[in-house]
């Protein structure tokens, strides 16, 4: 009787055993809201964590972490690296995901827990699609370096987005320069990551209420716009400090259009055509014909690429330099064309005495990626309704005095900062440096600050140059800051021409200098921020 | 020509269990059915890949710690020299232990206990005995089939630490040869005592979803059991 039961029953037992199988604790929640602002995933995903002695090491094992540090100051905090996920709305108000940055401090320290102030960074343009501007792992995310260095082992949450067709996003275009879209992008991930912060490894860090916005190069502009979109909901900013940033949008479209082409050009132009063709729509059906020449039929949906900048460079997808025809429009060709415009639109010749003549010069070359037509069309709606800082100031520099007809031009004049007459209502810094040869300073900060100056109270607004030209001097509150930037580059360009550096002429040294200028003045500017900040 | 192949192996069992029932039905008077009841300790000799996915630095790896756990088994007899024995252990917490790099980033690694699972591993063997049914001793061998299911997947705090967050595992269940070798004592009439040495293949995929952030490995724990139990026959 009992050989009858007995087996069965075992069987039984196992089969019971194993029908437990299958549970395991759980991740994090995964919210399918599309709502802007909500955190896709919760709690956040940390891809690292370092404490003050580690993000030490592992910036001083690189040359230019080196310099950082030295920058910076050591770490007071360690710094934990989230990744965020959240909602938010494309160039054309369609849903999408994006990611982000949480840079959360730790340790001990009094500065590195509790209620600490947030710092809200936008960076500056990528042509790396896969970047993460979270991911500290990755060697070539120096702009995450410079904010956990600069901000977050220092006390300070900081929250940055990689924007919109980056990193996991799929919306397949980046809107770039687009203020609504990227302003909007920053107040999302900003409700995000307070939603994340009572969920991480240190739930007792929680934001004290100080919101501190920043921003280099696109992220100066982005950082600006936020300033501008969050004063508009009534929600509360400490301080801002916009840096590099193309404010002026239109201001420096027309000085671009007329033969002043910065450095980069050719990667930026592409980001704008595809940015505001989603947004606006009014970039590939322009009576002058196509935007971009037959060589590069691509050019519009080339950048963000998951494909090095230099491979697309090489493999003549975009050309590195020349954005216009060296063949500039003539008066036979364009009979309709004023003289002294067909002559405003001539290359601009090399002054060795101004290296950023060597910029506007090289914009010019065969292949080249605008067309002719584009840019007549382009330059002669800029002279029939000119814009107030170019290309003769007007007094309080305006916007053109009615919105423009020609398509791109028309979204630059929606797209800078002076539209609707705002100006900051809390103190802010705006930094650059006087030579930048990528995003002019005269012309967007210069500009943006004579535009304010009848409607901001005294002293609101601070202007900093990290690098004033004779006679004016490094003086003032910065005066330290501008003079690290003169001795760096002073250092850099002496480096330049000793074996180590490559043994360049004075002249080669100095045209590395001017390819340079962009970059290297951006730790100068952070570091200038921190340091307004800190006064609040 | 192929089929052939196939179907020669599961003939030739056939029949071999068939000449066993024959030679079982003569030996009605020694009872067929033992239970056993003992300790049941696994020594791992794990081999991994190192984990891989976004964000794992290179060399980090995981190691089971091995463990102890109540054992119980059933035997049936099928002739005077052949037993089937379903070999069960009450499922035990495995932990996992880091290994690799001493942090990962700043936060502890190796020798840092990240993970728990529960499994439950059936083990069929056929066993052959060496003397006869009268001897006090009984030397056995056996091959057999282990199947491996784990449950109860959860990561520690500090393995959530190391791995970015709140993580669930899942480990694919193993199917593998298992072989035996023992001995067995007739302590007094239906009772006996029992000591045993086993290996058998277990191998897993293991995924570890951290936030939506997937990393794996494959794993070969390499288990031998050693098995100490009291056997009462019926």
């Amino acid at each position: 009787m009992n050989k009858n039961v007995t087996a069965p029953a075992i069987l039984l037992a196992a089969a019971l055993l194993a029908a437990c199988g299958g549970s395991s604790s759980p991740t994090a929640t995964v919210n399918v809201a599309t709502t802007p602002g909500t955190l896709s995933v919760n709690p956040p995903f940390r891809i690292a964590s370092l404490d003050a002695a580690a993000l030490q090491a592992a910036l001083s094992a690189t040359a230019a972490g080196a310099q950082l540090l030295a920058l910076t100051d050591n770490p007071v905090c360690g710094v934990d690296f989230y990744y965020l996920k959240f909602m938010t709305l494309g160039g054309a108000g369609e849903m999408t995901q994006s990611s982000g940055a949480l840079m959360v401090p730790t340790g001990a320290a009094p500065t590195c827990s509790g209620p600490r102030p947030i710092v809200e960074y936008a960076h500056g343009p990528w042509t790396n699609q896969a970047a993460n501007i979270a991911n500290i792992t990755d060697p070539s995310n120096t702009e995450g370096a410079l904010l956990a260095a600069m901000f977050a082992a220092q006390g300070y949450i900081v929250v940055a987005p990689n924007y919109a067709g980056y990193d996991i996003s799929t919306l397949g275009y980046h809107p770039f320069l687009d203020a609504k879209q990227q302003s909007g992008e920053m107040m999302d991930i900003l409700a995000a990551a307070r939603t994340a912060l009572p969920n991480t490894f240190t739930p007792a860090t929680s934001d004290n209420g100080k919101l501190f916005l920043t921003g280099y190069s696109e992220g100066g502009h982005v950082a600006m716009a936020t300033l501008r979109a969050l004063e508009a909901a009534g929600d509360k900013v400490t301080a801002a400090a916009p840096m590099s940033g193309p404010y002026a949008l239109e201001a420096f479209g027309d000085t671009v259009f007329y033969g002043g082409v910065d450095l980069g050009s050719t990667v930026f132009a592409p980001l704008f055509a595809n940015s505001y063709q989603h947004a606006y729509s009014n970039i590939n059906n322009d009576p002058a014909g196509p935007i971009f020449s037959s060589t590069y039929p691509n050019a519009e949906t080339q950048l963000p690429s998951t494909t090095p900048i230099d491979t697309i460079f090489a493999e003549n997808l975009l050309p590195m330099a020349a954005l216009f025809d060296s063949a500039t429009p003539t008066q036979a060709e364009y009979p309709m064309v004023p003289p002294p415009l067909i002559a405003a639109m001539a290359v601009p010749p090399i002054d060795p005495s101004v290296p950023v003549t060597a910029v506007w010069n090289a914009g010019f070359g065969n292949p080249y990626l605008i067309n002719n037509n584009y840019r007549v069309g382009y330059v002669l709606d800029a002279a029939q309704d000119p814009d107030g800082a170019v290309p003769a100031p007007q007094p309080g520099v305006p916007l053109a005095k009615v919105k423009p007809t020609q398509g791109l031009r028309q979204d630059f004049y929606v797209n800078d900062l002076r539209n609707g007459n705002w100006s900051p209502t809390v103190p802010t810094l705006m930094c650059g440096g006087s030579l930048d040869p990528t995003v002019y300073f005269s012309v967007n900060t210069g500009t943006m600050a004579a535009f304010w100056q009848p409607l901001v109270t005294a002293g609101l607004v601070t202007v900093l140059d990290v690098d004033p030209q004779p006679p004016l001097k490094p003086a003032g509150s910065f005066i330290l800051i501008q003079e690290g930037f003169q001795a760096s580059q002073l250092a850099l360009f002496k480096f330049y021409q000793t074996a180590a550096g490559g043994g360049l002429s004075a002249a080669a040294a100095q045209q590395m200098i001017v390819e340079g200028y962009h970059v290297a003045v951006s730790p100068f500017c952070t570091l200038a921020a921190r340091s307004f900040f800190s006064l609040f | 020509m192929k089929n052939l192949k196939i179907n020669a192996l599961p003939m030739a069992a056939a029949a071999s269990i068939a000449l066993i029932c024959i030679s079982a039905a003569r030996a009605d008077d020694v009872p067929k059915n033992s239970l056993r009841f003992g300790s049941y300790t696994v020594f791992y000799h794990t081999s991994a890949d190192d984990i891989s996915g976004p964000y794992v630095p290179p060399g980090v790896n995981l190691e089971a710690q091995n463990v102890e756990t109540a054992y119980f088994g059933y035997i049936r007899r099928l002739s005077s020299k052949f037993d089937v024995e379903l070999a069960l252990g009450y499922p035990p917490l495995a932990k996992v232990k880091g290994a690799g790099p001493a942090t990962v980033g700043s936060v502890p690694y190796n020798g840092v206990v990240v993970s728990g699972a529960r499994w439950i591993a059936p083990t069929v063997f056929l066993e052959y005995r060496f003397l006869s049914e009268n001897s006090p001793w009984q030397p056995f061998v056996g091959v057999g089939v282990n199947y491996t299911t784990f449950y109860d997947r959860d990561t520690t705090a500090a393995g959530n630490a190391a791995f970015g967050g709140p993580t669930r595992l899942s480990l694919t269940a193993s199917v593998g040869p298992a072989a035996t070798a023992g001995v067995g004592y007739q302590v007094s009439g239906r009772w006996h005592v029992y000591g045993s040495y086993s290996i058998a293949q277990v191998k897993s995929d293991l995924t570890a979803n951290t936030a939506g952030i997937e990393r794996t490995t494959h794993i070969s724990y390499g288990p031998q059991v050693l098995i100490v139990s009291v056997g009462y026959s019926f």
